[in-house]
């Protein structure tokens, strides 16, 4: 039984991790030239389905077709050679590399030369024919993430892929780089390629795809047009029928209290001599939260970090409280150690400043105080962090910088890679902060959700820190620098 | 040979560097596939031993590949249980060294007895290149010497040309840089690191078969006298690059070479002090941010 007109077919496929069941007997087509949204919560399954797609993984049970024959991938190499591509969620770039030594990796013989010149010509002629232009004699280590994204896009066209599966490629992305994105991907399909998107937000995939897909538990639960589904239905077969969470308004005419942080005049240069902030003045207050919003690169990154004590600015006074709580946003890396456990974690947090032995027992209390207060699933206090999901795991640090109460909390992309019912949690987490007096500094990437929390809006725009309206339209102008 | 003490002091230190630099220029491509080989003092001595059993059997042609044979051997048990069964990169390195040292003792004892003190072996001799080795000073230095220290001439610029200009060099960089990045290319950093590592235990192998078959004419139970750890530190004092390994091995060959010179000049020189020099030098170099850069990203990890 095969289909032409299905691109992609991944049929009754099932796929085991030890206990865990993945996939369990799922069924996805795709359209060939159509843009298919993916869709559902953390764990449903939809990466592990896509790589079985790219033949990164093999299916413990099912089929998978491609182009109408069924394939059984030995490697992802079967995969590209079949016209598939994979722009993966955290990107497999060389960063010491040049953009074009990244497109050429893969290519194939022992003694086949690699000329520089050619490899350049091949990313510009791909930049003439698709649009996506990219230095190819940039190091990939200097490129924005936006850039980086193109990147993985135009490896992945130099290999010829006529069927694109982009992971989470949002995630990363400012609003204005994943609009391009989406009109980009729109403009690819309609070349005759197809294109899979694995997301879990729902607005945007029903606003762009032609058709949607979601999995939940393994499983494809939901299946058809955007146009033919409603948002509540698509959500209900996301979280099950249980939950549906609804989208709570800030809590109006919150009053702020005391200047906690103040920046006044605040300029900061990185190593390589770049302006990241300049003259940037602004309070956080008690009690309130301060939304902040910024393309990559804005210098939103710095700003944070100066709010949160964690870098000292170059020139202008900065006021911080004793304490202040921090929530980066690479939580496995910058927040959490993974292979230590939760009571370690929290113990981290003060190894700099305690002296002599430590009181494990007295931690251990501590740490299981945060993961009840919090509602953090975990088998115990002695599990490893690796061991808990996004979710859980941010819980965790957000509890563990709200212990004792600090004075500021500065949160970066505090719901990044979460899905919707824990990204509620966490911005709940931030609400009752502020309700019990914290001053809160937050800022993400998904403008939707910080103008849904924030009491004030500041836009940065090139090293600059402007007070917004907190209201979309306004946002989006400063965003851009018009004002 | 013609020239002054001068003169000798640069053959010296050119015929010094030749097994260092072979050691080194493998180490090199193992180090950018993201292996760090403290083995390779293993594959250098397993060289020597396989040049005396190989070159007593059919001469120094076959000695070389007996040397290249017997590193390899060697590499291969380093890659086995590195690459395949993901083991501690420094641990197992450390094991092969002296495993290379304890088993190249024991058969040199067992198959040739006490009689080995005595045992020589075919030597390759000094090929003047006609015209070349009459330049005055530094002639005799690189054009009076064997033929394995002319394959280097080729060698460098060979791998300088496949590690930037050739696909396969810049799969192996990927993998040492970002084993991920590479296997999401379709690469396969295990296959690329074990191809590495033999072509490494191979060039480790050659270094120890020219101590024996170039330079002292016998085996000697470790005579490789820390060599693999020398070839490790020319590899961060060349940073990673086959010009510098090159120009680095020259360096740690001159510095013992220096000793020969204070011989014949009769200086009052501590013939230790030069000899530190370039330890010194890297490990200068070594706690400076550029050696980190220039080192690969992965080296040293495992790759999942």
């Amino acid at each position: 039984m095969t289909d032409a007109a299905f691109a992609l077919s991944l049929r009754g496929v099932t796929k085991q991790f030890g206990s865990t069941v993945a996939l369990d007997g799922a069924q996805f087509d795709v359209r060939a030239g159509t843009l298919h949204a993916l869709l559902g919560e953390n764990g449903a399954g939809k990466t592990t389905l896509m790589r079985l797609a790219f033949g990164m993984l093999r299916p413990d049970a099912g089929t998978i077709e491609a182009g109408g024959t069924a394939r059984h991938w030995r490697s992802s190499a079967d995969a590209i050679a079949a016209g598939i591509g994979m722009v993966h969620q955290h990107f497999l770039l060389v960063p010491a590399m040049t953009v074009a030594e990244n497109v050429s990796l893969g290519d194939r013989g022992l003694f086949r030369g690699f000329d520089p010149r050619v490899a350049a010509d091949r990313v510009r002629r791909i930049g003439a024919e698709t649009g996506l232009v990219l230095d190819p004699a940039a190091r990939v280590a200097d490129l924005p993430v936006g850039a980086q994204q193109r990147l993985e896009i135009i490896k992945a066209l130099a290999r010829d892929a006529k069927i694109l599966i982009l992971d989470e490629p949002t995630a990363v992305l400012s609003s204005a780089e994943s609009q391009e994105l989406y009109s980009w991907l729109r403009s690819f399909v309609t070349r005759g390629c197809t294109a899979v998107l694995i997301t879990h937000k729902v607005r945007e995939a029903l606003a762009i795809a032609d058709d949607v897909t979601v999995l939940r538990r393994g499983r494809a639960v939901l299946s058809g047009r955007p146009r033919e589904l409603a948002e509540s239905a698509v959500i209900a077969a996301m979280i099950g029928s249980a939950a549906t969470d609804e989208v709570q308004l800030p809590a109006a005419g919150s009053t702020a209290g005391v200047s906690v942080i103040s920046l006044q005049h605040v300029s900061m240069t990185d190593g390589r001599g770049v302006h990241r902030l300049r003259d940037v003045s602004m309070e956080v207050c008690a009690g309130e939260i301060v939304g902040i919003a910024g393309v990559e690169g804005s210098g939103q990154h710095e700003l944070l970090r100066v709010l949160a004590g964690r870098l000292a600015p170059d020139g202008g006074g900065v006021r911080l409280p004793a304490r202040i709580g921090f929530v980066p946003e690479d939580r496995l890396r910058d927040a959490l150690i993974p292979t230590m456990t939760l009571v370690e974690n929290l113990a981290l947090k003060e190894a700099g400043s305690a002296r002599g032995s430590v009181r494990w027992t007295s931690y251990e209390a501590r740490a299981l105080g945060t993961i009840r207060k919090h509602d953090v699933h975990t088998s115990g206090v002695c599990s490893l962090a690796s061991a808990l999901s996004g979710g859980n795991q941010q819980k965790f640090v957000l509890g563990r910088e709200l212990e004792g109460s600090p004075d500021a909390l500065v949160v970066e992309n505090p719901t990044r890679g979460l899905d919707i019912r824990a990204t509620s949690l966490v911005l709940a987490e931030l609400r009752s902060a502020r309700a019990s007096g914290v001053a809160v500094a937050m800022y993400s990437s998904d403008l939707d959700e910080v103008l849904s929390i924030a009491d004030r809006m500041i836009v940065c725009f090139d090293g600059r820190a402007t007070d917004t309206p907190v209201e979309a339209d306004a946002v989006a102008r400063a965003l851009l620098g018009l004002s | 040979m013609n020239g002054g003490p001068f003169t000798a002091f640069l053959e010296a230190g050119v015929r010094t560097a030749t097994p260092l630099a072979y050691a080194a220029l493998g180490e090199l491509v193992v180090e950018r596939a993201g292996v760090i080989n403290i083995g390779l003092e293993g594959a250098i001595i397993g060289g020597a031993f396989g040049a005396l059993v190989f070159a007593g059997a059919g001469g120094v042609s076959l000695g070389f590949a007996g040397a290249a044979l017997a590193g390899i051997l060697v590499a291969a048990l380093f890659a086995l249980f590195v690459v395949t069964l993901r083991t501690d990169q420094i641990i197992t390195g450390t094991a092969m060294s002296m495993l290379g040292l304890g088993l190249t003792g024991t058969l040199y004892r067992t198959m040739y007895g006490s009689a080995g003190a005595s045992l020589h072996t075919p030597t390759i001799a000094p090929a003047p290149v006609p015209g070349l080795s009459a330049i005055p000073v530094i002639g005799p230095a690189l054009f009076d010497q064997p033929v394995v220290t002319y394959a280097l001439y080729a060698l460098v610029p060979a791998l300088a040309w496949w590690f930037y200009r050739s696909v396969a060099g810049l799969a192996l960089r990927a993998v040492g840089e970002h084993p991920e990045a590479a296997r999401g290319a379709g690469i396969s950093p295990d296959r690329v690191q074990w191809a590495a590592l033999l072509f490494g235990g191979a060039m480790g192998g050659i270094g120890g078969g020219t101590l024996v078959l170039a330079q002292v004419g016998t085996f000697a139970e470790g005579m490789s006298a820390g060599r693999g750890f020398i070839a490790i530190a020319i590899v961060v004092l060349g940073r990673w690059t086959p010009f510098g390994v090159a120009g680095a091995a020259l360096l740690f060959g001159a510095a013992s070479a220096l000793q020969t010179l204070a011989q014949t000049t009769g200086w009052a020189m501590p013939y230790q002090l030069p000899l530190a020099f370039p330890y010194v030098l890297t490990l200068v170099l070594l706690a400076s941010a550029r050696a980190r850069t220039a080192a690969p990203a992965a080296l040293g990890q495992r790759s999942a």
